[in-house]
């Protein structure tokens, strides 16, 4: 069976929150977007712009004011709370800036959750699944440290071995490398480019710092809800291309 | 998800707040408890007056008479030969310290004065010798039988027939020995005791026919009403009592200390009841108030669940099942408690243990309810978050 060609799929998609009386406030308005397979996605923006609101919609964390959201095939508008969280299960990972993990909770027992709400895995396979992970994410051996005991470099590590183990075709990160410094923010990077280019998976990370999206190969640019900007990254080998969306 | 990981993760959950979780049972661990305690006061006190009560015999009554005219042993006869409802009768006077002694061995016993049909009614049986003959009770010869206790403790482990033993000063010469009753009742040793012909003891001991009673002993419990019916004619013939005297006698029956004692024991356990009802719901609201403190320190928890996959009734179970996880072990905390204070106070009363499973079970699926019912608000109300709220709650 061929799947979809895009994994995410955006037509004129409007978030409106009624903030007080009758301000309503325009967190997304009119956005479209296709993301193919396997690409990897740098969502950028002032504070405010609407970005990580369109992060929880594409997690289905939240749902729209209007338009169409398509993700690896499936329609998010005609799902009810169930179907959405057996698709955050099973096709989305995510990872959050900070408190990502479970406090006190070991980091093998973070990265098994997603697998215990799948509840179609026995306890050893968890085990072993998760630990497997914690070792691709340069943690073996920390398996039984509590979030606390670990760095936040190596907290968002964690958060990215679990992300990943339900295999997902998504995996959404809103400011990963929010708080970490230079080196840990290139190790983490460093990281999804390699889920990316050796696993292939779908990745969008919502980055302020510009050397961070450098990592991506396509960015992004939302305004007030706007998205103004969709160009494909500058690199060595496939530099220059530009395109400008809005005037 | 998996029943046995969710419990699992609720007591890792629970222990992470040892003194919280701790405090919160405490209410369910006196609610538990209490049940248990009050079902084992219940039975054992029923044990106690059974007890008691069978001191009288099975299918048993005993006539006390008008302080005008003694019982005799006419009386006991006649109503034993002539009423087939009426199988044993025995004139018996109590003498509650009488001093007996062998050697330089004393103590001080229980002594009936009785017929020998008395061993009948009381179902004891002879492990030594025999009862009293025809010719020792006519010529008021100085004949005992003993109880089990007498025996060991006067005589040994041995045949004590023969052997001499003085009673009030005076010897007699134990002609049997009973079987012990076997009551593991400590209070109350049904084997102290020994017995002597009815006349013997009203001739050579003391002669106080006042104190005399009947023991009567029906043919089978149908009977025994009618056996009743017949002591009151036959007595109330005895003392030329008209129709519209009081009786001036007394029958007392087994039946109506049963009646006492189911009294006291229920009284005893619906003050139980009340107690343990009010500490449970006490024990719920506490729990109940812990599981909505949980709950909001807990949003972003729930939150990070439901982003990777937590259906909201997994956030339901999670949390009905750490309340009921706090109630079950405040529940077994409870009765463990519960069978401990019983233990010591029964060991202090002298009264007799008695381990009611059924106890266990109606206490522990009590606690269980309790866990349900009142984590069901708390949880619910995690459930029902919106995961985006959850996450951004702070
Ligand atoms: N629950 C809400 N109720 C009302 N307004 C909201 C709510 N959530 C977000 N907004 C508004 O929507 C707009 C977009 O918010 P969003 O969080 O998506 O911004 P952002 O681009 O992620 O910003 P930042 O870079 O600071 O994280 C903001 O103006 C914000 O105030
Ligand atoms: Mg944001």
């Amino acid at each position: 069976m061929a799947k979809a060609e895009n994994v995410i799929e955006i037509k004129n998609l409007s978030k409106i929150y009624n903030a007080g009386e009758d301000i309503a406030v325009h967190a997304l308005s009119d956005v479209n977007l296709a993301v193919k397979r396997s690409e990897f996605l740098a969502i950028m923006g002032p504070s405010g712009s609407g970005k990580s609101t369109f992060m929880n919609i594409l997690g289905f964390l939240d749902s729209p004011t209007l338009g169409k959201y398509i993700i690896d095939g499936i329609d998010g508008s005609s799902l009810n709370n169930d179907q959405k969280a057996d698709i955050r299960n099973q096709k989305i990972g995510f990872i959050f800036q900070g408190f990502n993990l479970l406090a006190r909770t070991s980091a093998l027992e973070n990265v098994e959750l997603p697998l215990f709400y799948r509840g179609t895995v026995s306890s050893k396979q968890m085990r072993e699944k998760a630990a497997e992970l914690l070792k691709l994410v340069g943690l073996g051996g920390r398996e039984h440290h509590i979030p606390s005991r670990l760095s936040g470099g190596e907290q968002q590590r964690v958060a990215i071995a679990r992300s990943l183990i339900n295999d997902p075709a998504i995996i959404l990160a809103d400011e990963p490398t929010g708080n970490l410094d230079t080196k840990t923010t290139n190790d983490i990077m460093n990281l999804f480019r390699k889920l990316n280019d050796e696993l292939g998976i779908t990745i969008i990370i919502v980055t302020h710092e510009p050397e961070v999206a450098d990592f991506t190969k396509r960015k992004i640019v939302f305004r007030d809800g706007k998205l103004i900007q969709d160009v494909l990254t500058k690199k060595k080998k496939n530099a220059g291309y530009t395109r400008e969306l809005y005037k | 998800m998996k029943l046995s990981i969710s419990i699992h993760s609720a007591i890792t959950t629970l222990k992470k707040n040892r003194t919280r979780s701790t405090l919160t049972s405490i209410g369910i661990v006196i609610g538990v408890a209490s049940v248990i305690m009050m079902v084992g006061f219940g039975y054992s006190a029923k044990i106690v007056v059974r007890q008691k009560v069978f001191s009288f015999g099975e299918n048993a009554v005993v006539v006390q008479g008008s302080p005008k005219e003694f019982i005799t042993a006419k009386d006991s006869k006649y109503l034993r030969d002539n009423f087939y409802e009426i199988k044993y009768a025995s004139l018996n006077t109590t003498e509650k310290n009488i001093r007996i002694s062998k050697g330089s061995k004393v103590a001080s016993t229980l002594l009936n004065a009785v017929e020998n049909d008395f061993f009948q009614i009381q179902g004891w049986k002879l492990k030594y010798g025999s009862y009293f003959s025809r010719e020792q009770m006519d010529n008021l010869e100085n004949v005992v039988i003993v109880g089990d206790t007498i025996r060991k403790n006067f005589i040994g482990f041995t045949d004590p027939v023969g052997q001499e033993i003085i009673i009030d000063g005076k010897p007699f010469r134990i002609i049997g020995s009973l079987e012990p009753r076997g009551l593991t009742f400590t209070q109350t040793d049904f084997d102290d005791f020994v017995a002597m012909p009815y006349m013997t003891f009203h001739s050579r001991i003391k002669n106080e026919k006042i104190r005399t009673e009947l023991f009567v002993g029906a043919v089978d419990e149908q009977s025994l009403g009618k056996a009743i019916n017949i002591l009151k004619s036959y007595f109330r013939q005895k003392y030329n009592q008209t129709a519209d005297e009081k009786d001036d006698f007394v029958i007392l029956t087994n039946d109506e200390n049963l009646e006492i004692a189911e009294y006291i024991s229920l009284t005893l356990s619906s003050l139980l009841i009340g107690i343990a009802s009010i500490s449970l719901i006490v024990g719920g609201i506490g729990i109940m108030n812990i599981m909505l403190v949980s709950v909001s320190e807990r949003t972003r928890e729930i939150g990070i669940r439901m982003a990777i996959g937590a259906r909201n009734r997994d956030i339901l179970m999670q949390f009905i099942i750490e309340s009921v996880t706090l109630c079950v072990l405040g529940g077994i905390t409870g009765i463990l408690l519960g069978y401990l204070i019983y233990f010591i106070i029964i060991l202090m009363l002298g009264w007799q243990f008695y381990f009611s499973l059924l106890s266990i079970i109606i206490s522990f699926s009590f606690a269980c309810f309790v866990g349900i019912f009142f984590g069901y608000y708390p949880a619910k109300k995690a459930a029902k978050l919106n995961p985006i709220d959850a996450l951004r709650y702070e």
